[in-house]
């Protein structure tokens, strides 16, 4: 099912009570996260995350877990659904228990994600430009970039960047990294990782964006007496960039789930955190779900800002979300 | 004194395509000329090449006796200004933000003025309302005069007409034609590429008639009409009348 642009259902086509429970759902899981980051960084900024409590205690839940079985047990034929409606309610105890730490996870996961795209998209507008309109030189260079970033794995990258090369030495060496809300070394290793990635491949989506621009635009610039970058700049990129916008959306959800790959090189974002309470508690199932259900839901609020954001920069005649003349 | 626009002998091919093949003609200040021929005549290539967005091969045109191929192109740009056949609007700006790009990217002007040169000059070409319409939102003739007015807030020398008026449906015709008719009375200096033959008869000063890539004749527009010299002109006008 795709709406007029092609694409995926937006939660705002939604009828009424369907559109209304996601954002309800999306108003508390945002509710929640927020406040809980608050709590741990302003009023318990010293505790350490795994010694976090969770708002609503587990115990609680543990005790309705509990009076479901004893209930069951003596139901006789209900006793098949009350056994499952308490299975449930223990894996929504163990979900709470675990929710502190996977905040935790989930703030560097988005910090990773939003940073590495923004300075990645930096790196991908030169890239795509000069693929698109520089001289055979920057054309070929732009092209080897995109190419071996393209062509390596990803995690490959990020051994090398964290393994292979000094790169941490030489971040430590900047004031106050690790100190405060300035991530430690690791963490910009992963920075620099995703960025570098992403650009190639941000780079492709806005070349094709690029080229779907009429030509005419920039000759009509260059007539006006505008040089071919000032022309690029005013008048290809603000029509490219709006076509790049779906494209670059799909990149961005690619991101925030490639991010886990961090955990790979010890930084502590949502996979790393579910993997580490997996090998605490062996209830892998359980947390990889939870910790699921969280990506699901930064990746649904991602498509839906994105698709409001498309909306808000539309331009008539312009864009995905019209058609061209 | 020199003229204002001057072909000397300009050749132009594409791979073994010659073009153009050795034009040479000049129009002076207020000159309005209208050059007409069949398709593939080289009629647009020779428009491209005053403003350098086709560089020719040989020969030289000059603009007040100045070598174009020796002027920035930038500079020469801003001098002479072009109106395209498809129109070329800058789509995601609004019909006062394609006048206002050039004025402030190329003229300096701060964005005030420039919004006030814009719509002095959207209110000559009749769009006073449509300012704020993107081009989208504009009927083919509208976006021809928002064309005519990017140009015009330019204060160019010369203006460039590449076919005006061939992608508009025929009831759009008329108030493009009546904006350049009111340009031509104003002194505005005009070298037209038309296949609008009653625009070339009641405004050209002069009519160039090209064929296969050469001037093969050239007058005024009651001379070249009524009694044209080559039964190249003839055969062509005739071709059209039927």
């Amino acid at each position: 099912m795709t709406d007029r642009r092609g694409r995926g259902v937006d939660v705002g086509d939604l009828p009424g009570a369907r559109r209304l429970v996601l954002v309800g759902v999306g108003v508390l899981f945002w509710g929640w996260l927020l406040a809980r980051w608050l709590h741990d960084w302003v009023l318990a900024p010293d505790v350490n995350t795994s010694d976090r409590e969770p708002f609503v205690p587990p115990a609680r839940l543990e005790a309705v877990a509990e009076q479901l079985h004893d209930l069951a047990a003596g139901a006789g034929a209900a006793a098949g659904l009350l056994e499952w409606l308490a299975g449930g309610v223990e894996f929504a105890a163990f979900g709470v228990d675990s929710m502190p730490a996977l905040a935790a996870g989930a703030w560097i996961t988005v910090y990773l994600t939003v940073l590495s795209i923004l300075l990645g998209l930096m790196i991908a507008i030169p890239l795509a430009v000069a693929r698109t309109y520089g001289g055979p030189v920057l054309r070929w260079i732009a092209l080897s970039y995109t190419e071996l970033i393209r062509g390596t794995p990803l995690l490959a990258q990020l051994f090398v960047l964290y393994f292979g090369l000094p790169t941490t030495r030489y971040i430590r060496e900047f004031h106050g990294v690790g100190e405060g809300f300035v991530p430690y070394a690791a963490i910009w290793v992963a920075v620099i990782g995703f960025t570098i990635n992403s650009s190639a491949y941000q780079a492709e989506y806005i070349r094709s964006a690029l080229q779907s621009v009429d030509p005419g635009q920039l000759v009509a610039a260059r007539s006006v007496g505008l040089s071919r970058l000032e022309g690029i700049r005013y008048v290809v990129l603000p029509q490219g960039l709006r076509y790049a916008i779906p494209g670059w959306t799909n990149e961005l959800v690619y991101l925030v789930k490639y991010s886990s790959l961090a955990a790979f090189i010890t930084v502590p974002e949502l996979f790393r955190a579910a993997r580490n309470i997996g090998s605490d508690t062996f209830r892998v199932l359980d947390i990889y779900l939870v910790a699921a259900l969280f990506y699901l839901a930064l990746v649904l609020t991602l498509s839906v800002a994105m698709s409001r954001f498309e909306a808000a920069v539309a331009i008539p005649g312009v864009g995905s979300a019209s058609e061209r003349d | 004194m020199a003229r204002l626009l001057e072909f000397d002998d300009v050749h132009q091919a594409f791979g073994d395509e010659n073009v153009l093949r050795g034009i040479s003609f000049g129009m002076d200040r207020t000159d309005v000329e209208v050059v007409i021929g069949p398709s593939g005549s080289g009629k647009s290539t020779l428009l491209r090449c005053v403003n350098r967005l086709t560089e020719f091969d040989a020969g030289d045109i000059r603009l007040n006796g100045e070598s174009v191929t020796a002027m920035d192109v930038d500079a020469l740009r801003r001098r002479v200004g072009m109106v395209f056949q498809g129109f070329n609007l800058f789509a995601h700006r609004t019909g006062r933000g394609n006048v206002t790009l050039g004025l402030t990217e190329v003229r300096d002007i701060p964005s005030g003025e420039a919004r006030r040169i814009a719509d002095e000059n959207l209110a000559r070409v009749g769009l006073s309302g449509q300012a704020d319409s993107y081009p989208a939102e504009l009927s083919g003739g509208q976006k021809q005069r928002v064309g005519i007015a990017r140009a015009l807030a330019m204060e160019p020398e010369l203006l460039l007409f590449d076919e005006p008026t061939s992608a508009l449906d025929p009831e759009l015709i008329g108030e493009v034609l009546e904006v350049m008719r009111d340009l031509a009375e104003e002194g505005m200096t005009m070298l037209v590429v038309s296949h609008e033959m009653g625009f070339a008869r009641s405004v050209a000063d002069t009519v160039t008639f090209l064929d296969d890539g050469i001037v093969a004749e050239r007058g005024p527009p009651e001379q070249l009409f009524e009694h044209p010299e080559r039964d190249r002109t003839r055969e062509f006008l005739g071709e059209l009348d039927t």
